[in-house]
């Protein structure tokens, strides 16, 4: 890399993450760059998992290095990380069951803005302008994930495809430098599943680096500008979606296996 | 419009409740309603917003109550300020055991906070030269309102409380519409999502635990003022069980639920007093009763008010 090289968003140096003997992860790069879609795939057991819960916060790295905008945050805790603008969703769908699908939004704004108790308590002009605001980006990402619909819904009682939704629209809640996404169209139908990618082509476009983290083949050549290929948990290739379809490392231990099955 | 003047309805009902009566009786029961009502709404803290459970809440109530009689018996500092004491005390207590204890979640936490209550418990009841043990405390002066004097009758007492109650009750409700009182529900919703928007779960935790203690505190030391004789006995388990009982009876999560689940507890209590140490089975059967008939409690039952209030209350799912 020479360096006029812009500062990646986010860069993984070396990471590396053993589970007792077993190294799932080992001495993997990583950069991704502000306004790209990246794509982490990998056949069953390859690491991406694991190299998500890294960048993520939820695990520890055994060694290497993660920094966000330059700074060091290999150590940093998951909410230390969501504050500096990472948000992330989860490979089982995760959302604030009890809640509305409205409250659900509400309540990822947060890192960005609300009044706390005080405040509500004395109904202060800072408190109402705050809640007026949530309720703004609460109504601008409910229409953009195609929730509005379903706005006063619990969130339990949503349909599969709903929640997934919704958990993107929790992360863009937030207001996210950078949305990693975990398997994010698993379980999805086919019909289901184009709907989400077309959401996260939009994603892009509100200024949010997406890192995606996938199995189906169709979303992430679909929707990724760039690809970084895991298998037993080391880096074996990068490059577009048409790079890496060519590659012949890739055809064999990926795709081959995926066009095997279909 | 009836459903925006309906709260402020109830609350004036309630502080101009002792005024429908001349029975001194009916003044102290509604005393301990009130007092009670106060504690469950500090438990539901812990329980309803943070979503963990707490045994160990009547044991802050105690030590608030000890603090406070024995401050202003051994040193002779105004009452007022004995009970700000009260809740700087069992609130020091209540960040020294969360801050042990909230890394741990679900049942193993519950059970940490029995053992902390009974350790509490325990040496209240052997600490004889602090606490004169089981014999309890006597004489404890009364309330004193600056320019009112000493308050005697139940019916004083009751404005104090309930003036206690209506403001913590309102500082819930307000809770529930800040970003602290988002970050609550989402803890108890969903730890790992909640810290993935930049909330840090164990802070928030102790911050909810902390502030439930302090108001348990305060509501014990305006217990041991009121009726002017403790015992450790009020730190017991039975008194830890009673106060669950009225969270989850009444409706956890919610702000009218514990005053309503600590007005049946009291009424129970007064109703069944001849049936002595009897009355705890039925306590039981009510819980027992209660989790599954209304697993969200007595105000889940009235269908208009949950559908557009609190967060906290669960709405139903649309059809």
């Amino acid at each position: 890399m020479t360096g006029a090289a812009p500062l990646p968003l986010i860069e993984a140096v070396d990471l590396t993450r053993a589970f007792g003997g077993l190294v799932a992860v080992n001495k993997v790069s990583l950069a991704v760059h502000t306004g790209e879609i990246v794509g982490l795939i990998g056949p069953n057991g390859a690491g991406k998992t694991t190299m998500f819960n890294m960048l993520a916060g939820s695990l520890a790295p055994s060694a290497g290095t993660i920094a966000f905008e330059g700074r060091d945050v290999t150590r940093a805790p998951a909410h230390e990380r969501a504050r500096l603008g990472i948000a992330r969703t989860f490979q089982i769908t995760s959302v604030f069951p009890m809640l509305t699908t409205r409250d659900n939004i509400r309540t990822a704004t947060y890192r960005t803005r609300g009044a706390g108790w005080l405040a509500s308590t004395f109904r202060t002009a800072a408190w109402r302008r705050d809640e007026a605001a949530i309720d703004a980006v609460a109504d601008e990402v409910l229409a953009f994930c195609d929730l509005a619909a379903q706005a006063d819904i619990r969130a339990d009682a949503l349909s599969y495809g709903e929640q997934r939704r919704l958990e993107v629209a929790i992360a863009l809640a937030a207001a996210p430098r950078l949305l990693l996404l975990d398997e994010p169209a698993a379980g999805l139908n086919p019909e289901e599943g184009q709907r989400l990618v077309g959401i996260i082509r939009k994603v892009r476009d509100r200024g949010v680096t997406v890192l995606l983290v996938e199995h189906h083949m169709r979303v992430v050549m679909g929707v990724c500008d760039r690809i970084v290929v895991l298998d037993h948990g080391a880096r074996i290739a990068e490059g577009t979606p048409q790079e890496v379809a060519g590659n012949a490392d890739v055809v064999r231990v990926y795709l081959g296996r995926e066009q095997a099955h279909a | 419009m009836i459903r925006k003047a309906l709260p402020f309805a109830a609350a004036l009902v309630l502080a101009l409740l002792p005024l429908g009566t001349q029975s001194t009786y009916l003044h102290h029961v509604m005393v301990l309603w009130m007092l009670y009502a106060l504690l469950a709404l500090s438990l539901n803290v812990i329980i309803g917003y943070l979503g963990e459970l707490s045994f160990g809440h009547a044991a802050f109530f105690g030590l608030g109550a000890y603090a406070s009689a024995i401050l202003t018996m051994q040193t002779g500092v105004p009452v007022w300020l004995a009970l700000i004491a009260a809740g700087l005390v069992a609130g020091l207590f209540g960040f020294v055991i969360g801050y042990v204890s909230l890394r741990i979640v679900g049942p193993q936490f519950a059970i940490l906070t029995l053992g902390f209550g009974s350790i509490i418990y325990t040496v209240t009841n052997y600490w004889d030269d602090l606490t004169r043990g089981p014999m309890g405390i006597n004489n404890i002066p009364p309330v004193t309102v600056p320019g009112v004097g000493p308050l005697g009758e139940a019916r004083d007492y009751y404005f104090v409380v309930v003036a206690c109650v209506l403001a913590f009750a309102y500082a819930c409700h307000a809770l529930m519409r800040s970003r602290t009182g988002r970050a609550f529900l989402a803890v108890r919703e969903n730890a790992p999502l909640a810290a993935s928007l930049g909330i840090d779960v164990f802070r928030t935790k102790l911050l909810g635990f902390v502030a439930a203690t302090v108001v348990a505190g305060i509501a014990g030391g305006l217990y041991a003022h009121y009726l002017r004789v403790i015992t450790p006995e009020l730190m017991s388990l039975q008194y830890m069980a009673a106060l669950i009982i009225m969270v989850v009876v009444g409706g956890r999560g919610t702000v009218v639920g514990p005053i309503l689940g600590a007005l049946i507890y009291v009424v129970l209590l007064e109703v069944l007093r001849a049936f002595g140490p009897l009355r705890l089975i039925v306590f039981a059967a009510l819980l027992t009763g209660s989790v599954i008939f209304v697993p969200h409690g007595l105000v889940s039952l009235w269908r208009p008010w949950r559908r557009r209030a609190d967060p906290a209350i669960r709405p139903e799912p649309a059809p």
